[in-house]
């Protein structure tokens, strides 16, 4: 009986000794878990979750304010990734982006642009270039598709384009196994 | 629309999953020969119903998981699974033994992982495992060689014996008795040392059984020609019957009285069988050339322990299930060097 | 000093057991894996070489290279002669581009390019007058080796020398600028893909160009090993190799017919035993390897001033009834030099360009040779086998030649686990297509690499956009937070300047003694807050009323659009190219969701008003067919959008009033469907009526509790 319980004692103070050993020999000197959120956001900045950059949506998750699924361009991965750093439940994904694959960017059509400065107010990376009364115009190696800039336009005059697929930027489609029909074969050795 | 670019290359060298598993069967055949030889037609009875089961199972569930049937039968991979077991049962054992253990080999070992490819356990050892310990009497009751037990058993005999459990003309267990393997165990248990049972005439004064000795030769002519014919690698056999070989030569050098000569081992049970036809299995083992050495060489201490100091008399089912499970870690840490890179 | 292939008594041993176990040979060789497809070099080798094939018109794609795209130095309509600089570029890493024949230079477009997309690229066409004639020595040379690495180089960048091998680098740009830098110059003569033969009836042919190529380079960098590796299924190319390398110190060296014995990493090993590190240029472990067609190019460029115009190519395949190699004018068509072999059925079919282990397939029938274009391939397709599930079966990794996971690569590329695909360095993966060529399963294999890389491209070019978008969002937010406080500061010390000098008015009748010190004071104060205002007036302009800001903005619209409608016609009846392709549809169908989000966000604030607006807005924009009309509507539909606003803004107002009882902030907003000011008269009222009916419920209450 007085044998169980000191092994049993002596055990516990084993794992004890040890356990504490590796939580301070394998800390984790991680990331806050906002910072960790904040990379996995697109950092489009479109605020389309309600707060005014990603940032703050991060900060705003990491203190279980938020919603995980409120960021529209990051989709559903975006979301699992949220989830997953926050250890929430996913939640479905209310609103879909409408183009997923393919980069968008601003457009002004320059024709147009009277020079109001909105714009260059609204774009939160500050991608737009120019001044009061002078034609604008997107930096569109540094715009982020967040369509921020259309709805503050009063002319209309700014679009979003499709970012253009040159032989250099192509890549090669993912293989799909189903549609395997028709090759060019070589008759290999007899 | 610019359709999705086909890729090269545009040739290949005509091997398919089919011709690999249809090269491994036909390498099974001169066991199978000597088996019905020693054994009597017992095990082509076994296979029937064997092939019979997986092709009503295999059917069913490839209609259950929504996938093409035909070709995912005739890649006849479940063949391979099924001869597998077939080898490992007695050939007298009972119809439901087998039915049984292919059924659950292709259900849990196969079909539940997502189908060919996708499992982890190695099917033909999961469903021999599961026999093993379900039915512990009837596969412990081997049918024996002709000529230890001085009649050869007639298609008919068998297949009486294993439909109705009884035999014609004479008693069960005139013709069944222990392998070798299980052999040597008991009368170790009972302080026999192991050269007065190996001397003993159920082993031919030879101090190698009949028998299971020349099947196990079969297997292993069968496993050259696979070789030959690129179906499996040689760090399965190699590993595998190497360090085998090795364990046991060690033990019996150290004491012979305990420990079973290395060509004893190597005869015995199912090794040969293991070596060329299921550590073999590409889907389950490690797939780097050094994890397949270490695999292999892994199962074969297993087995060794088994033999040797475990409940089972023979360990390759156990062994194979447990390396199974290092097969990830194994993969992970002999990964070859890359071409430009140094250690 | 030649050397003949002899072969020691362990080739032979391992030859004769090939007979009987035909993976054997990959003991012949040093690199590892690799694969023995079947070859049938003889289809091409059977025909004649053909060289005066000059088609009609020549298809010139302004970038044949790797780097960037060259300019035309041609116009519409002009003449010109063969070997005639085309188009050149100084903007970086290029290659120019030759007339391959005389003639006019009918357009300069976009055409579609010999690339695996099917995209297209832009072309100067040349139709050919088929006299050919030339401009002799036009890189303007007199036969000298050039003595140093710089003037070799010089050089080959004029003659738009790229490597022939496949890869199209620049060569001028892989050859070091000093000398005694390479060790050992290699000849690529091993030839290892199937069909292929080109290289080999160029060794036939012009042994004596390659060897000779060969030597300038090996003299003008200081090279003392010359080393030619060519395949032992080439008898022929290695006898003329060696009977031109007689008398050099150019070394002949047979390799054993083996699947990938041209890449470089393999056939470097294979000749000096240097195994090339990884991420690292051969050049800098002293190796310098080129393609025979490219020693070949060098030689007329250095000695008869001859660009590079046009190179040996492979028309074969088993579709064709007459394989042969020809001598191609760059930019001939593929399809042209296929029905040149006759065909054996019509052309449905897509040709390969390349081999049929790295070659790709063209989407387009009608493209040009390129100066990396070294076989045309036609086959009728066949039904393919159906990929199976992989059996780990590791055929792929053994044949391998970079000694990689093939099979553990596609596990993760088809699970898109990419960080763990690179971890695995699929970056190294020559795309060989030794692994999908033995895989039993059939599985596309280097698809699923060129699928995973191009997609680590695409995440690491995202991932840098990400963290430049976040860094210019953080700055930008900083900066806001700096000018608000400016702007404070500012108004602070307007304020405490105006208290100040009202003080020292004060003060002033009181005691005058201390006026010119505080007055100092605060005349600084008052010019340090100017002068920062100043600054912040420069950087960005403060930012002014919305209302005020708009109005104007219009004005100018209305101005700009009533003096510039006349000016602007001449635009509108030509549009630019540019604005010609710009798809109009996802353009209108972007502006209308943002719109739409735009007009959600304005409901939820304001009501349902919103709404109405935003479709007339919409409405607008569908009818702006004309520029003018566009402008006209635009200035229309800001005007209507100021006035909105103006109006929300009114609205806003009485809403807020109404908020203040509390009844009405449990009332859904939506049913107020009259205008904001009805409906918050409504409001009112009802919230008067329901703050009424609690009165008399409390009332009654109380009374009941009294009683």
């Amino acid at each position: 009986m007085i044998s169980a319980i000191l092994i049993f004692l002596a055990l516990a103070i084993l794992f004890g000794i040890l356990l504490g050993y590796a939580s301070v020999r394998f800390k984790i000197e991680g990331n806050p878990v906002a910072e960790q959120i904040d990379n996995v956001l697109p950092q489009t900045q479109c605020g389309q979750c309600g707060f005014p950059g990603c940032k703050p949506y991060a900060e705003a998750l990491a203190k279980g304010e938020s919603e995980v699924n409120l960021c529209v361009p990051g989709g559903h991965e975006v979301m699992i990734q949220i989830s997953e750093i926050t250890h929430r439940e996913p939640k479905e994904m209310e609103a879909e982006p409408e183009n997923i694959a393919q980069k968008i960017v601003a457009k002004i059509d320059e024709d147009i642009c009277i020079g109001c400065v909105h714009c260059i107010k609204a774009c939160p990376v500050d991608a737009i270039l120019g001044a009061t009364k002078m034609m604008h115009t997107v930096i569109e190696s540094e715009c982020t598709g967040c369509e921020k800039c259309i709805p503050v336009c009063p002319v209309d005059c700014i679009a979003m384009i499709p970012e253009e697929v040159t032989p250099q930027t192509w890549g090669w489609p993912e293989p799909t196994p189903q549609e395997a029909p028709l090759i060019q074969t070589f008759p290999p050795k007899d | 629309m610019a359709t999705i670019p086909h890729t090269s290359p545009f040739t290949h060298n005509a091997s398919s999953v089919r011709k690999v598993m249809l090269q491994v069967q036909i390498a099974a055949f001169p066991a199978l020969m000597t088996h019905i030889y020693f054994f009597g037609f017992g095990i082509t009875i076994q296979w029937t119903l064997a092939v019979l089961t997986l092709i009503i199972v295999e059917t069913a569930l490839l209609k259950l998981r929504n996938r093409p049937v035909a070709p995912y039968i005739f890649d006849l991979s479940g063949l391979i699974t099924v001869t597998g077991i077939v080898f490992c049962i007695p050939p007298e054992s009972p119809w439901w033994v087998i039915v049984s253990g292919v059924t659950f080999a292709l259900i849990f070992g196969k079909h539940l992982y997502g189908g060919l490819g996708y499992n982890p356990f190695n099917p033909a050892m999961l469903g021999y495992a599961f026999l093993l310990i379900s039915f512990p009497a009837e596969l412990t009751q081997w049918t024996l060689p002709s000529e230890v037990s001085g009649h050869h058993i007639s298609f008919i005999e068998s297949f009486h014996l294993i439909f109705t459990g009884q035999s014609l003309n004479l008693s069960f267990d005139q013709l069944t008795g222990a392998t070798p393997l299980d052999e040597v165990k008991t009368a170790l248990a009972m302080g026999v040392p192991v050269t007065t049972t190996l001397n003993s005439t159920n082993f031919n004064g030879e101090q190698i059984p009949y028998g299971w000795a020349w099947i196990n030769v079969a297997f292993f002519i069968g496993g050259l020609w696979m070789l030959y014919k690129r179906a499996i690698r040689w760090q399965y056999p190699v590993g595998f019957l190497g360090s085998l070989a090795l364990i046991a030569y060690v033990f019996h050098w150290i004491d012979p009285d305990t420990y079973a000569p290395a060509s004893f081992h190597l005869l015995t049970g199912g090794i040969m069988l293991a070596a060329f036809f299921i550590i073999t299995d590409p889907v389950t083992s490690s797939t780097t050339p050094l994890g397949r050495f270490i695999y292999a060489a892994g199962i074969a201490v297993l087995v060794y322990v088994i033999r040797n100091w475990g409940a089972f008399p023979d360990g390759i089912a156990f062994g194979i299930l447990i390396m199974n499970m290092f097969v990830p870690l194994i993969d992970q840490y002999t990964q070859p060097r890359v071409v430009g890179y140094r250690r | 000093m030649t050397t003949t292939p002899t072969r020691t008594f362990k080739q032979k041993l391992i030859l004769g057991l090939s007979k009987l176990y035909p993976m054997a040979k990959r003991a012949l060789y040093r690199f590892h894996g690799g694969v023995f497809p079947r070859y049938n070099k003889e289809l091409s080798l059977s025909h004649p070489l053909i060289t005066d094939f000059i088609p009609k018109t020549l298809v010139l794609p302004l970038q044949q290279h790797v780097g960037v795209i060259t300019e035309p130095l041609v116009t519409l309509g002009d003449l010109v002669l063969k070997n005639q600089l085309l188009a050149n570029t100084e903007k970086g890493l290029a290659a120019p581009i030759h007339a391959p024949t005389s003639g006019k230079i009918v357009a300069i477009e976009e055409r579609t390019l010999p690339h695996a997309s099917g995209l297209s690229g832009l072309s100067i066409i040349l139709e050919s007058d088929q006299k050919d004639q030339a401009i002799e020595n036009s890189l303007d040379v007199d036969g000298s080796i050039p003595e140093m690495p710089d003037k070799l180089k010089a050089l080959i960048h004029r003659a738009g020398i790229v490597g022939m091998g496949g890869a199209g680098f620049p060569t001028f740009a892989k050859i070091p600028s000093q000398k005694g830098q390479i060790k050992y110059l290699l000849i690529n003569g091993a030839e290892c893909e199937p069909f292929i033969t080109c290289d080999d009836v160029l060794m036939q042919t012009r042994a004596n160009d390659i060897v000779q190529g060969a030597l300038i380079v090996a003299q003008s960098l200081g090279i003392e090993h010359i080393l030619c590796g060519i395949e032992d299924n080439k008898g022929k190319a290695i006898k003329a190799m060696q009977k031109a390398a007689k008398d050099t110190n150019v070394q002949i060296k047979v390799v054993v017919t083996a699947y990938p014995m041209g890449g470089q990493t393999q056939l470097t090993q294979e000749l000096t035993g240097i195994e090339l590190p990884a991420h690292t240029h051969a050049i800098d472990v002293g190796v310098l390897m080129m393609n025979v067609a490219t020693f070949a190019a060098i030689y007329q460029a250095v000695i008869h001033g001859n660009p590079l115009t046009s190179r040996y190519v492979t028309v074969s395949g088993l579709g064709l009834n007459h394989p042969f190699n020809i001598d191609a004018r760059l930019g001939s068509s593929f399809k042209e030099l296929a029905l040149l072999a006759e065909p054996k059925t019509p052309l449905t079919y897509p040709l390969i360009k390349g081999g049929p282990m790295m070659g790709i397939e063209m989407q387009s029938n009608d493209v040009p040779i390129i100066k990396t274009t070294n076989c045309i391939l036609a086959t009728p397709p066949e039904p393919m086998e159906e990929p199976m599930p992989c059996i780990r079966c590791g055929e792929c990794m053994d044949a391998c030649p970079i000694n990689l996971l093939p099979q553990q690569l596609y596990w993760h590329s088809r699970s898109h686990e990419f960080d763990k695909v690179e971890e695995l360095k699929v970056f190294d993966c020559i795309e060989c297509g030794c692994c999908s060529f033995v895989c039993p399963s059939h599985i596309p294999l280097v698809q699923y690499y060129r699928f995973a890389k191009s997609e680590i491209k695409h995440i690491k070019q995202e991932e840098a956009t990400a963290e430049l978008a976040k860094k210019r969002h953080e700055f930008r937010q900083e900066r806001l937070e700096r000018e608000k406080k400016e702007r404070e500061d500012r108004i602070r010390a307007k304020k405490e300047a105006v208290k100040q000098k009202a003080a020292q008015k004060a003060s002033a009748e009181t005691t005058e003694t201390e006026k010119p010190k505080a007055n100092a004071a605060a005349a600084a104060a008052a010019r340090a807050a100017k002068a920062r205002a100043a600054k912040n007036g420069k950087e960005t302009p403060p930012a002014e009323p919305k209302l005020s800001a708009r109005d104007r903005a219009i004005a100018a619209a209305k101005k700009r659009t009533d003096a510039a409608s006349k000016p602007t016609e001449s635009n509108t009846t030509t549009p630019t190219k540019k604005q010609k392709d710009k798809p109009k549809d996802p353009k209108a169908a972007a502006m209308a969701a943002a719109k739409k989000r735009a007009a959600k966000a304005a409901k939820e604030k304001h009501s349902t008003q919103a709404d109405a607006t935003a479709s007339t807005e919409t409405d607008a924009t569908d009818t702006t067919d004309t520029m003018k009309d566009k402008r006209a509507a635009a200035v229309e539909a800001a005007r209507q959008k100021a006035a909105e606003k103006k109006r929300a803004k009114q609205s806003e107002q009485p809403e807020n009033d109404s908020l203040e009882t509390p009844s009405v902030a449990t009332k859904p907003s939506d049913e107020t469907t009259a205008t904001p000011n009805k409906a918050s008269d409504a409001k009112r009222k009802a919230a008067m009526a329901a703050a009424k009916a609690r009165a008399k419920k409390q009332q009654s209450k109380t009374t009941e509790e009294k009683t």
